[in-house]
């Protein structure tokens, strides 16, 4: 047989096509068996997820672990630089014309949530038909250095729903504050926040008071488990510095520090953007693409941030 | 033809002097019989789903990974800073490869017993987790259905004890009762020390949209920022359960059971406790029924996202991440209570605690507030009726049998 295999290599090549495919296969194969191990088998089989590197792991480690004195308390900062409380308030309008609202589907409870053929109506894009604004766009401080009114107001703020709707499909308060979670219909509800792990039963003309314990960082939904239809947005505070653009999608926040700078997170249920945030073209105010923006009010002022266009691309068409 | 195709096949063989094939073999066999030295050490898979969903970039991965080692360990070596409150003894028996130590104990408890399922990372991929239903428990988001404590607190160190002690009726989930009482409070520890390091995860990663411009999309390394910020408002709420009981009222010694079932029947068809929105008009789990769990919606909601984006690259990732780090979601059917399976235990005082707090992570809300604890008592009194109702309402006249309750 290597007589046979000398004289074949020896021999000038015929141009033979299954010759030269047979050999790439198997070449092929062989390379293939020889690498696979290699490629695959010998690594820790870490497919798409990033490696660790084990020395910055242990460097922070040690310093976590050796770094004397406790953890600092994280409370408000105390480096307050002004005495005067200012106000800001601006206007969202949106630039399009919006699509016509989606009709819910409602297959619970129709003899109260479709009563006299009421047609439950999606409420994610508000806007005012004769002045374009943009209702339910959230505004709220990142950091406050101080706040006018330490506690909570002793109210609650009343959170309805009526049938089968949350009165209100955006709304804000303060860590501490109550919330009066109440149902005006006559079937029954349950609220359900994400994120704070409550969810009651809310009986027919009823009410329980509910007391976030934390913030929320953006704005989170608020559900009703037995008409899986309806939905909200809350956001909680501590310093209760939010706004929520009403139907003429104007906002006021009062009572802001004076005399430093602060800075704003955007938000709305449709926005493109990170977790909610919408971005702006402001550079005049340093709008970022996470939705945030800057301004500094003077003592007694009433800062007026105009007419904020919202282009119908930020808000998903 | 004939004669042409057997000239190619000695044409191919010709091509392949002996000796190459030869070397080619040589070398398979010395690949496989030194294959790739030990098995690769254990490691914690990062939480994919969350990277991708707050868009993080591979430096920042990275970061997170790291970050994860430097407070937590390896599954081989955890560590659990003395903030955890966790007992770093009890995690190394459970923790690690399956073993035994120097005095004879078996050391790699979790492996041994929970890692098939739960995932060595407490992911709940595991290589079974896909066939199972429901789908065996993801510990990262800290969230756990059955317990003592008021919905949104963690369970306590008996209820997860109690847990691996009796197992999940109506699930895949076995009573670990023949293990010792140390090895099942390792268990536990160990169980804990997996959700407080996937919560943390979350922490981590969900802080990064938080950062301040100039932080240039890199967290900071401190104590003050990993252990204070992160760390420890977890821990705390772990420290706290056992303080966060929900309070029972005995029920009356001399109630009137048959008066208490017929209420509790009245509760469970009216506006107040609503319980037939979702349990059914029959008990069986026929009503509002085509919701999702927290887990799973988490991941509902997240494909929505990922569908209706124009981002087509983030998209392409989103779907890879989906296909290779989650499983199809699964809607929650409300409980058929007429089987007399209960999930979460079949005392009495169980189901007071499921009615009163709710199901957290699940869409059974709580009673608490708005039902008074005697009327609790009452939809206990009838729901544990229900499995055996002589009313005639379905058409049975005798009581049940195992057939009418499927």
């Amino acid at each position: 047989m290597p007589t046979c295999s000398r004289n074949e290599r020896s021999a000038p090549a015929v141009v033979d096509t299954g010759v030269r495919r047979a050999r790439g296969a198997v070449a092929r194969l062989g390379l293939a068996l020889v690498f696979l191990p290699l490629g695959s088998g010998c690594g820790d089989g870490r497919v798409g997820q990033p490696a660790v590197d084990a020395d910055a792991a242990e460097r922070v480690r040690t310093a976590l672990v050796t770094s004397t004195g406790g953890v600092a308390e994280t409370g408000t900062d105390a480096a307050a630089t002004g005495t005067g409380w200012g106000t800001l308030k601006g206007r969202f309008v949106f630039a399009g014309t919006p699509a016509d609202a989606k009709t819910l589907a409602v297959d619970k409870d129709t003899e109260v949530c479709s009563k006299d053929g009421v047609k439950l109506l999606d409420r994610s894009l508000l806007v005012d038909p004769s002045s374009k604004g943009l209702a339910n766009v959230v505004v709220f401080v990142r950091k406050s250095s101080r706040v006018k009114e330490a506690e909570p107001p002793a109210t609650p703020v009343v959170f309805d729903q009526k049938q089968c709707e949350f009165i209100t499909p955006v709304f804000a308060a303060r860590v501490g504050q109550s919330i009066d979670v109440h149902n005006s219909d006559p079937v029954g509800h349950n609220t359900n926040i994400a994120g704070t792990s409550f969810n009651q039963l809310i009986p027919a003309g009823d009410g329980t008071l509910f007391k976030p314990e934390a913030e929320t960082g953006m704005p989170t939904m608020v559900t009703c488990n037995i008409h899986p239809w309806m939905k909200a947005y809350v956001v909680f505070r501590k310093d209760g510095y939010v706004g929520v653009s009403a139907t003429d999608g104007s906002f006021t926040i009062p009572d802001l520090p004076a005399g430093e700078m602060l800075e704003f997170q955007v938000w709305h249920e449709r926005s493109t953007g990170p977790n909610g945030a919408l971005g702006l073209a402001k550079p005049d105010l340093k709008w970022t693409p996470k939705g945030r923006f800057q301004v500094k009010i003077e003592a007694d002022e009433v800062k007026d941030i105009g007419t904020l266009e919202v282009p119908a691309s930020a808000l998903g068409g | 033809m004939n004669l042409t195709t057997s000239a190619d096949v000695r044409h191919a063989r010709g091509q392949f002097p002996a000796w190459s094939v030869k070397i080619v073999l040589a070398l398979l066999v010395v690949i496989g019989g030194t294959g790739c030295g030990a098995t690769p050490p254990a490691w914690f898979r990062l939480n994919m789903v969350e990277a991708t969903k707050q868009k993080l970039t591979p430096d920042q991965e990275r970061q997170v990974a790291t970050l994860m080692t430097a407070m937590f360990g390896t599954p081989d070596d955890p560590v659990a800073l003395p903030e955890t409150g966790l007992d770093e003894a009890k995690l190394r028996l459970a923790a690690g490869p399956v073993r035994s130590d120097i005095v004879g104990r078996k050391n790699g408890l979790y492996r041994e017993h929970c890692a098939h399922c739960h995932g060595v990372t407490g992911d709940a991929l595991g290589p079974t987790a896909a066939f199972l239903n429901p789908y065996p428990r993801d510990y990262r988001p800290g969230i756990y259905k059955f317990k003592s404590t008021e919905r949104a607190d963690k369970p306590t160190h008996a209820d997860l004890t109690r847990i691996l002690k009796n197992g999940i009726p109506g699930t895949s989930m076995p009573s670990f009762a023949l293990l010792s009482e140390t090895q099942i409070d390792a268990l536990v520890e160990y169980v804990k020390y997996l959700s407080i390091r996937g919560e943390t995860e979350l922490g981590l990663m969900r802080a990064y949209f938080e950062l301040d411009d100039d932080a240039e999309g890199k967290l900071p390394e401190t104590r003050e920022f990993l252990v204070g910020e992160v760390l420890e408002p977890v821990a705390e709420k772990w420290k706290a359960a056992a303080d966060a009981l929900i309070p029972v009222p005995e029920m009356p010694a001399d109630i009137d059971m048959v008066a208490s079932i017929a209420k509790g029947r009245e509760l469970f068809y009216g506006d107040k406790a609503n319980c037939v929105k979702c349990h059914g008009p029959t008990g069986m789990g026929d009503g509002q029924a085509n919701d999702y769990d927290d887990w799973n919606k988490t991941i509902v909601e997240w494909t929505k996202e990922v569908v209706g984006t124009d981002d087509k690259q983030w998209a392409n990732r989103a779907h890879r991440v989906l296909d290779g780090d989650s499983l199809e979601p699964r809607t929650i059917p409300p409980r058929n209570l007429r089987r007399g399976i209960y999930r979460g235990g079949r005392r009495p005082l169980d189901l007071y605690y499921r009615i009163h707090a709710g199901i957290n992570g699940a869409p059974m809300p709580a009673a608490k507030g708005t039902v008074p604890p005697e009327d609790i008592w009452h939809i206990v009194n009838y729901v544990r009726s229900l499995p055996y109702e002589l009313d005639g309402e379905l058409g049975a006249d005798r009581p049940m049998v195992a057939r009418d309750r499927f």
